[in-house]
């Protein structure tokens, strides 16, 4: 149980003490110049936090209840597979941005501000994995918000500014929808501790039976506003391309993530697959995260700047994700649950290449990335491999999750949805390939009237490309084993 | 005993302009010492009270003027005194900028005294005479400054106030026709064998009765003398105007509610649904308002509107529970908004900034206040973990519990305003820490946080915030006794 | 017959003749006459309460020892009595307190004339108060509107003439009124004796004849005497008598004069028609109304006006609204709410009006509000004592407003179809009140940078600073111990039937 602890607080008190500690001055100038002491510690925090998130698990599996915020709502905290997996997705994924930032940061105001919340976001994130029911779940979800803010708007720009408001109050009319749902929730259920199946009271159930379709409709709706759902998703890419490229990384690949995490939740372990199977929540629930599969993917091909592209790419990537917890059934579970990780991987690397590429050259916009794959070669072709994993081409973890998301749907029995949604994912993937791969094409083929003289190596330095590898090389690592994961994943569903 | 915590407020702040004192610090030392010997009195007093009721004087038939101690006393009257030592304290420093000081501790302490009169109040006749005292003894520290715009607000105030007095005065009357007395009892003292076929015509007048104590809470329509009454030095805003003034409101109406008319009664009736409309929609008319405001203790003061529906909600959803909710907000929303009006005049005594875009950048001059500031916005928003969450996860569950659709729907409007909240509270901490890249520091050089009179009461206040977000239980029971009637 | 049962016919004898006497003396021994005479009567009348509390009874004093229908009679009980004591105690403080700006507002010459009106003007009342007889009242209620009318007038301002000829042409069409609906009733009954007209009338309404000469009369009589004491819509006359008269007559105009009329009303309701046959009529509705519209337009008119004096008189038609609609609502409770307003009228706006002259003498003497700004730092107690008294109008706990407000509401409560007009008419009268008196109260203690006026200290009005004090306590002793006076009222009214 101390892992648990130490992983959550240790981080954000570390972060916490970053902020205090590296106090930048106030005249607006650079931080002063000797950034070591900084980095250096908060490398050793990551670390740290990486080491206690990856043995708390190994350690304690029983739950255990830290106080009681009322008689009734404790705190409590207990880890389960699908809670270790995705804590297995944010740790990877927040020590590679972390290192990644270390060089990427070097130019921005204030880096110390960044650290510190970097590193509290990280706490909450295993808090959230760690959380054992839906109180605990709901307490880090709103600091995950609140912690994440800063890191939005970090630059400074008035653009940013309006980003990262916007991101909050988005990300705060989704909590307090879910909120809606817990005040009744409260009273129809004998407890809110996660546990699969389901929680309801049978008798509530019976009374109110339609009145908790819609609490669970709104619960849904407001959780989903994390995993840019539709209709709430225009958050997502105004909020997360204006981040620094890392933290944009950290946004798409994990925060989202969290949404998606408080959606299974929600529907396994408090509602249970049971009692939301076959109602219209399930359908309009589809019917949603198809239009945002379908919406997310025309967006991002119609536009132009490349974070602002990958933003738009994870609104319809999640709805992937949400699509296979709509079908309720096993295989479309593992599916989802595969995704998370495949797509977590992937999205965090296409995020890193997209900074190396603007940190090196400042370019931001697509068609100004002719030729880059002459200049950095290693980036770009990090880039394609991790395109090819989003697109779902095999061996990439990306086949292995849409394949079973499909088999998932086709099994399920639904009308026309069924069906539909396997197209819709299919034609999806279409425009997927579509708007990731110009940028391989024009990046190593720059056409024949290319001017190559003005070319140089502009390889980033190993600080910033070892991560971009390590996130490109596990989507393909997880796509290559995917029985073995697949069959991870299953135990982890089967044993709720 | 129990007179005695009334008059020595009155005594002290009579004696303020009468002693001549040679130094500001002797004039401190004695308001202090008697505001914090009144409150310790009052403490004793609660902790060891019994139930005897204390006469003080028949008024006219069988209506007297009598105090007694009981559940919903303890907790106002605790609150109230648990709070005027830290807000005169705050009050010191912050009145060396002002004039006429005599004039406004006399009446600030007087406050004290009326306030604590409305609280021990026994009988409803009583309470009533202490909360139009309480108009009365309030309307100078609104005039304070004397500015035309101090005249307009304190005049607005007492009319309103008045008016609102007036009507409340008619649910006085039916109780004292149709009730078997007017003393406070939980459950209320309507008499049955008195009221067979005037039901009608005392839920009408129970509606008057409530917008009339209602517009000491700035129940929607009769809010506007709130934000107006902001031109007041702010230890008058932070203190009356988010705590003793505007809570004896709410105070009030849930005496009328459950103490007088009574729930059983009320419960189900048209009027619980119109007055929990209202209240409804005074939660989220009062935050759309303050999102709209600029000026920062003006916002502060729509925000303070929207949280006393909070309250009021909580009251007529007309259930044990929904008084819990109503109590247990009654006291968090006190400390949270104390200490984010604190704030504000911290920033105005520091800065003499009073709008919200003139706060550019000031987060990191001030940090203490503004880290302050935002731990009373989150608290406010009902971040779980600080006293809002608590809150307002008791007034939801109250109507959850009680079943009733329109209460259901006053969650969702709970749910809304929280989000209004988080809009206009988190607006300016993100102003006040993130001013933008181009931002020039120069403007807020020379801007340093407050002296310790100043933070002391804020820190203080915010380790309560805290405190109550995590460990409630005490407090939250002691309430349930209350709602329940065994205390 | 005891001695004591004399007193009552003393008492209007002395303030007859006193009157009569002041004529020939010098003004400062007109002055203590009128002084000495007012403070017997008192004495008299406070004697004659405590005798009649003590048997319990009232009685009936033939003058000149002839029975009726011949002779004149005279009927004290505790409410008359006890009327009878107030009158003398508000006139006293009214006099006192507004004897300090007579020499400014009436020409030495007419002191005494002065004196012998406001004697005249006190038997007139008395008279009212002890009548048994419609025909001698109907005499004082002349003797009442002429003296009423050279106090108006005395002070020789344009308006005042132009005022006091209005008061008088309404006066005299009150009176005529009055005359007109007493020859019907004397027609009808062959009586002037109250009790023996009451005997009549209750036969004739037994026998169901001649109702509608009957209820005409009542009508005639009952609007007289509403123009009379400025029931609106009849209150044209009132805002410029009592707002530029002097202020010893504002104050007494204001809370006697009217007073004595309602006063007589009330004897008629109780002691010539009988309260359940008055009860049974529509006018009992028609005043009602008039009564709860004079509540609303009295306050609004008060609200508009821009001249202290004249809104404090305005204010008066919103508080004889109050009290007509205690008559309105027919029942006992109504009447002893009435009968509370009109002590407790009395007491507040005999107040008003001292506090107010206070206040506009440190103000330069004019009574627009912009002037009076910060009056009340310069005239402490007129400033005290003007707030005291709008918080009593306004219907403050411990004041006596208050009480009268509690006593309409309870009273309103109990009679069915007019509760809630009666309570919701009562809210929004307070809210106007509120507003008028409210902003008035915070105007005088508004300080605007330095004022051109000086103002003045204890020293130089003791005797002024005195009788407000005395106000501001019988104020206070009507709101505090209300319990006694309201069981006096009960019980006097009892006696009457």
């Amino acid at each position: 149980m101390y892992f648990i602890l130490l992983s959550i607080f240790f981080p954000i008190l570390a972060g916490l003490f970053l902020l205090i500690r590296f106090r930048t001055p106030l005249s607006g100038e650079k931080a002063g110049t000797d950034r070591k002491p900084l980095l250096v510690l908060t490398g050793i925090f990551l670390v740290i936090t990486a080491v206690f998130a990856f043995a708390a698990p190994l350690t304690a599996r029983e739950g255990f209840t830290l106080f009681y915020l009322t008689e009734t709502l404790p705190i409590y905290f207990r880890i389960d597979s699908v809670g270790q997996l995705f804590s297995l997705l944010a740790v990877i994924v927040l020590l590679c941005a972390g290192f990644f930032s270390f060089s990427y940061m070097k130019h921005e105001e204030r880096e110390s501000r960044y650290y510190g919340f970097y590193l509290i976001l990280f706490g909450v994130l295993n808090a959230l994995c760690f959380a054992g029911n839906l109180i605990t779940f709901y307490l880090f979800f709103e600091l995950l918000t609140l912690s994440s803010m800063p890191l939005v708007l970090h630059n400074g720009s008035r653009e940013a500014i309006m980003a990262g408001l916007k991101y909050l109050f988005y990300s705060l009319c989704g909590a307090y929808g879910a909120l809606f749902g817990i005040y009744f929730l409260y009273q129809s259920c004998d407890t809110l501790t996660f546990t699969a199946g389901g929680v309801l009271k049978e008798t509530a159930v019976t009374q109110h039976g339609g009145f908790l379709l819609l609490t669970a409709f709104v619960m849904l709706l407001g959780f989903g506003v994390k995993a840019g759902m539709f209709p709430m998703h225009a958050w997502l890419p105004t909020a997360h391309p204006v981040a620094p490229a890392p933290a944009s990384a950290v946004l798409s690949a994990v925060i989202v993530k969290a949404g998606v995490l408080a959606v299974v939740r929600i529907t396994g372990y408090i509602f249970g697959t049971g009692f939301l199977r076959g109602t219209w929540v399930q359908t309009v629930w589809m019917c949603l995260t198809l239009i945002t599969v379908f919406m997310g993917s025309m967006l991002a091909y119609r536009e132009p700047v490349l974070k602002k592209r990958l933003a738009y790419s994870t609104v319809s990537q999640l709805s992937y994700i949400l699509f296979g917890l709509a079908v309720m059934n096993e295989a479309s579970l593992v599916g989802s649950l595969f995704q998370v990780l495949a797509h977590g991987f992937v999205k965090a690397a296409l995020f890193l290449c997209a900074g190396a590429i603007i940190y090196k050259t400042g370019k931001t916009r697509v068609e100004e990335m002719r030729g880059i794959g002459k200049e950095m070669p290693l980036t770009m072709w990090c880039w394609t491999i991790a395109s090819l994993g989003l697109v779902g081409i095999p061996p990439t973890g990306g086949f292995v999750s849409k394949w079973y998301l499909a088999l998932g749907s086709l099994k399920s029995g639904l009308p026309v949805l069924d069906v539909l949604g396997p197209i819709i994912l299919l034609v999806s993937a279409l425009l997927t390939a579509g708007y990731l791969l110009p940028l391989t094409i024009h990046g190593f083929f720059p056409g024949g009237d290319y001017d190559y003289s003005g070319l140089q190596k502009k390889e980033p330095r190993k600080l910033m490309t070892v991560p971009i590898l390590i996130l490109t090389s596990l989507p393909v690592v997880i796509g290559l084993f995917p029985d073995t994961i697949a069959g991870i994943i299953l135990m982890a569903v089967k044993g709720r | 005993m129990i007179i005695s915590v009334i008059l020595i407020p009155f005594i002290a702040g009579i004696l303020v302009p009468i002693i001549p004192f040679q130094k500001r610090w002797q004039k401190e030392v004695f308001l202090e010492t008697a505001v914090v010997l009144n409150s310790i009195l009052v403490w004793y007093l609660l902790l060891h009270h019994s139930d005897s009721t204390f006469l003080l004087a028949h008024f006219t038939g069988n209506l007297n003027i009598s105090f007694r101690v009981d559940g919903m006393s303890m907790v106002f009257a605790g609150l109230v005194s648990a709070l005027w030592p830290f807000a005169t304290l705050y009050a010191f420093e912050y009145m060396t900028k002002e004039k006429h000081e005599n004039v406004f501790f006399l009446f600030y302490t007087l406050t004290y005294g009326v306030t604590l009169g409305i609280a021990l109040a026994a009988n409803l006749l009583t309470m009533y005479f202490f909360y139009e005292l309480l108009t009365l003894v309030t309307v100078p520290l609104v005039m304070h400054t004397l500015t035309r715009e101090a005249i307009l607000a304190s005049r607005k105030y007492l009319y309103y106030s008045l008016g609102g007095a007036a009507f409340a005065f008619l649910g006085l009357i039916m109780v004292i026709v149709y009730g078997s007395t007017t003393d406070f009892i939980l459950g209320g003292v309507l008499d049955p064998a008195k009221t067979v076929g005037k039901t009608n015509v005392l839920l009408l007048i129970y509606v008057m009765a409530f917008m009339g104590f209602g517009v000491k809470a700035a129940v929607c329509p009769f809010n506007s003398w709130l934000p107006q009454a902001s031109v007041a030095p702010t230890p008058v805003t932070a203190l009356l105007h988010a705590v003793a003034v505007v809570k004896s409101g709410a105070f009030a109406i849930i005496r009328l509610t459950y103490y007088s008319f009574g729930t059983d009664f009320l419960k189900g009736t048209w009027a619980q649904d119109v007055v929990m409309a209202v209240v409804m929609f005074t939660i989220v008319y009062g935050c759309s308002r303050a999102v709209k405001e600029t000026h920062l203790k003006r916002r502060l003061a729509y925000s303070t509107i929207s949280n006393l529906s909070y309250i009021l909600f909580g009251a007529v959803i007309m259930t044990p529970l929904g008084l819990v909710g109503a109590l247990t907000h009654l006291v968090f929303h006190a400390v949270m908004k104390i200490s984010s009006f604190f704030c504000a005049g911290a920033i105005m005594h520091q800065t003499d900034r009073h709008y919200v875009h003139e706060l550019n950048g000031l987060g990191y001059k001030m940090p203490c206040v503004f880290g302050i500031f935002t731990v009373a916005s989150l608290a406010l928003m009902g971040v779980p973990g600080l006293a809002g969450f608590v809150s307002k996860w008791n007034l939801a569950q109250a109507a959850v519990e009680s079943g009733n659709p329109l209460a259901w729907g006053g969650i969702a409007c709970l749910l809304v305003s929280a989000l209004l909240t988080a809009i206009y509270m988190l607006t300016i901490v993100v102003r006040a820490f993130f001013p933008g890249k181009d931002f020039d520091y120069g403007t807020v050089s020379g801007i340093r946080d407050p002296n310790w009179k100043m933070l002391l009461p804020l820190f203080i206040f915010t380790v309560f915030i805290i405190l109550f977000g995590v460990y409630s239980q005490p407090l939250v029971d002691f309430f349930m006794e209350v709602a329940g009637g065994n205390i | 017959m005891n001695f004591i049962c004399n007193f009552p016919f003393f008492s209007i004898l002395l303030s007859l003749f006193s009157g009569t006497v002041c004529s020939v003396l010098p003004a400062k021994a007109a002055k203590a006459v009128n002084r000495v005479v007012i403070i017997a009567v008192g004495l008299m009348s406070a004697v004659l309460l405590l005798y009649l509390l003590s048997t319990g009874e009232s009685f009936i004093y033939w003058m000149g020892h002839f029975p009726a229908p011949w002779g004149n009679e005279i009927r004290a009980g505790v409410l008359e009595a006890g009327m009878a004591l107030f009158f003398c105690i508000i006139m006293y403080l009214s006099m006192a307190g507004g004897a300090h700006k007579l020499p400014g507002e009436v020409v030495e010459s007419k002191h005494n004339l002065y004196y012998i009106l406001v004697n005249l003007l006190l038997s007139s009342l008395l008279a009212l108060v002890y009548t048994n007889d419609m025909f001698t009242a109907y005499v004082f209620v002349e003797i009442n509107t002429i003296s009423a009318c050279g106090l108006i007038m005395i002070r020789q301002v344009g308006r005042t003439i132009e005022a006091a000829v209005r008061y008088m042409i309404m006066s005299l069409l009150g009176s005529g009124l009055l005359l007109f609906g007493l020859c019907i009733m004397y027609d009808l009954t062959g009586h002037l004796l109250m009790s023996n007209i009451k005997e009549s009338v209750a036969q004739l309404i037994a026998a169901g004849e001649y109702q509608i000469p009957l209820i005409v009369s009542v009508a005639l009589m009952c609007i007289g005497l509403c123009i009379k004491s400025a029931l609106f819509p009849f209150h044209a006359w009132l805002p410029d008598a009592y707002g530029y008269s002097t202020v010893s007559s504002a104050a007494i105009l204001s809370s006697l004069v009217s007073k004595g009329y309602i006063f007589l009303l009330i004897k008629i309701i109780y002691r010539v028609i009988g309260f359940d046959i008055f009860n049974s009529t529509r006018i009992i509705d028609v005043l009602f109304v008039f009564g709860l519209m004079g509540m609303i337009f009295g306050s609004l008119s008060a609200i508009k006006e821009n001249d202290i004096r004249r809104m404090i008189a305005f204010s008066s038609v919103a508080q004889i609204g109050y009290i007509y609609m205690g008559f309105g609502m027919g029942t006992q409770a109504g009447m002893v709410a009435s009968v509370f307003h009109i002590l407790s009228h009395a007491a507040t706006k005999s107040l008003l009006f001292i506090a107010a002259i206070g206040l506009t003498d440190v103000s330069g003497g004019s009574r627009k509000f912009i002037d009076l700004t910060g009056a009340a730092y310069r005239n402490k107690w007129a400033g005290v004592a003007f707030t005291a008294g709008s918080l009593s109008m306004v219907g403050i706990p411990l004041f006596s407003g208050f009480i009268s407000k509690l006593l309409f509401a309870q009273a309103a409560v109990q009679v069915e179809g007019k509760m809630l007009a009666s309570l919701i008419v009562l809210g929004i009268s307070t809210v106007l009140n509120a507003i008028y008196f409210m902003k008035t109260v915070i105007r005088i203690y508004t300080t605007a940078g330095e004022s051109p006026y000086s103002g003045v200290t204890f020293r130089d009005m003791k005797a002024y600073a005195v009788t407000l004090l005395f106000f501001i306590l019988l104020n206070v002793a009507l709101g505090v111990s209300s319990q006694p006076v309201v069981n006096m009222i009960e019980q006097g009214l009892a006696m009457f039937a």
